[in-house]
């Protein structure tokens, strides 16, 4: 089953990739020009995470414009994405890079329920800098990419706590849950993905999500969390500031000390259009240099 | 998409993996004659199941009233809408699958109800079709009707959950034909939500992922039925496995009930799951309803039934409904009597075919007394 599912993903990717932005043609367009410079991570003072989306040092770093396309390859997918482009600017302080992301998006959503979904944002690096180019669609098998993404509803848990069940749907009517009566270990059978310890169900101090995938489906939280963000939503606006440190630290960590030049890929979900999962828009590899 | 075999459409049709039939297939039969709507199997798989956080509008066993209850409201004339009203009138089905009508860049064709949409279980009880004029209660047959349809999780075959989840976090157990909702792998992504059309499949906001019914695993394994089987109050379910379409068993009471009597029919065969729950339809509903619901030879199901004290061994499968906590691999009726055995020929039960009619006198000389039928 996984065969044909891959396949499918395969044929794909070889479409996208003649369609793909930034692919030599005739005649040099300034457009294409601006896209094979790429994202450059500019040198700022400071150390630790770079966590503050309205900082001054933004304005050192010059502004690049990511193009979007809808996820068209594997379904299921929606045939319009909400979201175009995206600026993108990156710095980094010697120990940490920082990459800001900002979209136009009418609608903050940061609350899920069975038809809400979320917004994020997510991007992905090379775990190798030096080795190939792994698929820009999530990597391939034995080229992985690290895959940090930042979540809406994750940043509102941060900044105005998780929400129990009279939060979400106000007229609830709840007897007794089993953890008010039995003990912890008892109780943990009635607590679905958060007894076992889903790491999308689980409580962070961090609104990114630090994963690992080599292809489609694959995608893994890891098991040591190391990036860090901080989103904030603004009249009809996300800016949202993902970071992780430059060097590896644990196994599969992207390289991204001072002096590389690799890759950064985008996506974007728009919750309020139903994106999630696949249904995305997104852009393959832009070359991204971290400068000395 | 490759090609798989659905006996219930008596045709292949297209599903997004290749079928491979598990060794055993985890069944249901329930007859919707004998539903009361008491909702004892709801409570006792909420109590059992999901009474935890995020789970307070989940309800994995529901029972509605027909035709116009439903969890998630109108789940069925939403996606019969969408599908487009094709009825099965013959063996072979020639409308589409929801996986063959499912639109670009869809796996299957469906929709995510909205949670209003679950938030009223109950909604549409005991409601009928139309009122009653004056006097026409007295007159059969009514002109009205309604019926109960309890539902769990199908556990289909070509599982549409199962091939909507692009992480492939759900899967068919291989021994018992579960379908499972892995809790640790799913990213909450509701494909699943989407793709059931029968909306099975449930989020939780609080775990942020998606759940289903469990078919009552650890108990299955046990060679125990399911908490919504043995709590039944009406008896209306029967819970075991059903063979391969090809290797029916006359002494395997579901396939007797399925495969050579044909009472019990599946719920929407024309979606193209191939579910593993069966019901008995309601004697008292218009056939053209319920062809809609259970697919082709509902009339003749309905004769069946009607006759089936001209048939000792449907007679007797019925009558094992509700007789014991235990799984019946194989029955036998013997001298009036029908008796379920486990998988390894333990004898479970003995229910007799007809039940013993003891007539009193009236007046009770020993204790003095009269006598009331409940005595
Ligand atoms: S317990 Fe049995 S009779 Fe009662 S509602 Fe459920 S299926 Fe119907
Ligand atoms: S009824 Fe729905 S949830 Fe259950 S196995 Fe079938 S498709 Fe999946």
């Amino acid at each position: 089953m996984n065969k044909s599912f891959h396949r499918r993903a395969w044929a794909g990717f070889a479409v996208l990739l003649v369609l793909m932005p930034g692919c030599p043609s005739e005649r040099p367009d300034p457009a294409v020009e601006r896209e094979r410079e790429g994202i450059e991570a500019v040198r700022i003072e400071g150390t630790g995470a770079i966590l503050d989306p309205g900082a001054g040092f933004w304005n050192e770093a010059p502004a690049f414009s990511v193009q979007l396309q809808p996820q068209v390859v594997v379904d299921p997918r929606l045939p319009e994405a909400a979201v175009g482009e995206l600026e993108a600017r990156a710095v980094h302080n010697g120990e940490w890079i920082g990459m800001r992301l900002r979209w136009a998006d009418e609608t903050r959503d940061d609350v899920l329920r069975t038809a809400d979904f979320g917004d994020q944002v997510a991007v992905q690096f090379p775990i190798d800098p030096h080795g190939p180019l792994p698929s820009a669609m999530m990597g391939h098998e034995g080229a992985p990419v690290n895959v940090v993404q930042w979540r809406a509803p994750f940043q509102r848990d941060l900044d105005e706590g998780a929400p129990d069940i009279f939060d979400l749907y106000p007229y609830a009517l709840v007897d007794i849950y089993p953890d008010e009566v039995l003990g912890v270990i008892d109780a943990r059978a009635y607590t679905g993905a958060l007894g076992v310890d889903n790491p999308i169900s689980r409580p962070y101090e961090s609104p990114v999500l630090d994963q690992i995938a080599e292809g489609w489906g694959s995608l893994t939280v890891k098991p040591i969390q190391l990036a860090d963000g901080r989103g904030v939503w603004n009249d009809g606006e996300w800016t949202v500031v993902i970071t992780r440190p430059l060097f590896p630290i644990t196994p599969n960590d992207p390289d991204l000390r001072p002096g590389t030049a690799t890759n950064a890929a985008f996506a974007v979900w728009e919750g309020g259009s139903g994106e999630t999962g696949a249904r995305k828009s997104w852009a393959l590899w832009v070359p991204l240099r971290v400068a000395e | 998409m490759p090609k798989v075999y659905n006996w219930q459409i008596g045709r292949e049709m297209e599903f997004p993996y290749e079928g491979v039939r598990p060794k055993r297939q985890f069944a249901m039969v329930m007859d919707t004659n004998k539903c009361i709507a008491c909702q004892t199997c709801t409570v006792a798989c909420k109590t059992t199941w999901t009474p935890g956080r995020g789970q307070e509008y989940m309800f994995w066993n529901n029972v509605e009233t027909k035709p116009y209850g439903g969890y998630p409201l109108g789940w069925d004339v939403r996606i019969l809408e969408k599908l487009g009203v094709r009825d099965m009138t013959g063996p072979v089905y020639e409308g589409k699958t929801i996986f063959e009508a499912a639109p670009d860049g869809e796996i299957a064709l469906g929709y995510i109800p909205e949670d209003e949409d679950w938030a009223f279980p109950n909604v549409g009880e005991d409601e009928c079709t139309g009122s009653m004029e004056q006097g026409a209660l007295y007159t059969m047959p009514h002109m009205q009707w309604m019926f109960y349809l309890p539902r769990i999780c199908n556990h289909c075959t070509y599982a549409s959950c199962l091939g909507s989840c692009p992480r492939q976090s759900i899967y068919k157990r291989p021994e018992d034909g579960i379908v499972l909702l892995d809790q640790h792998r799913c990213r909450g992504y509701r494909e699943c939500v989407k793709g059931c059309p029968f909306k099975k499949t449930h989020f939780n906001p609080i775990t942020r992922v998606s759940e289903k019914c469990i078919g009552c695993y650890p108990a299955i394994e046990n060679g125990r039925q399911t908490q919504c089987t043995i709590t039944c109050i009406g008896k209306i379910r029967l819970q075991g496995f059903i063979s391969k379409p090809d290797e029916a068993r006359e002494d395997n009471p579901l396939d007797y009930l399925i495969f050579v009597s044909k009472v019990a029919k599946p719920l929407y065969p024309q979606f193209g799951l191939e579910g593993n729950v069966y019901y008995i339809p309601p004697i008292h509903v218009p056939p053209r309803y319920l062809t809609q619901m259970f697919g082709y030879g509902v009339e003749e199901a309905m004769e069946t039934y009607r006759r089936a004290t001209e048939d000792k061994k449907l007679l007797g499968a019925l009558l094992l409904f509700g007789s014991t906590p235990e799984i019946i691999e194989r029955y036998e009726v013997q001298n009036d009597t029908a008796i379920g055995y486990n998988k390894d020929g333990g004898e479970l039960v003995r229910v007799p075919i007809r039940e013993p009619i003891h007539v009193r006198a009236a007046y009770d000389e020993q204790y003095e007394t009269h006598r009331t039928n409940i005595t």
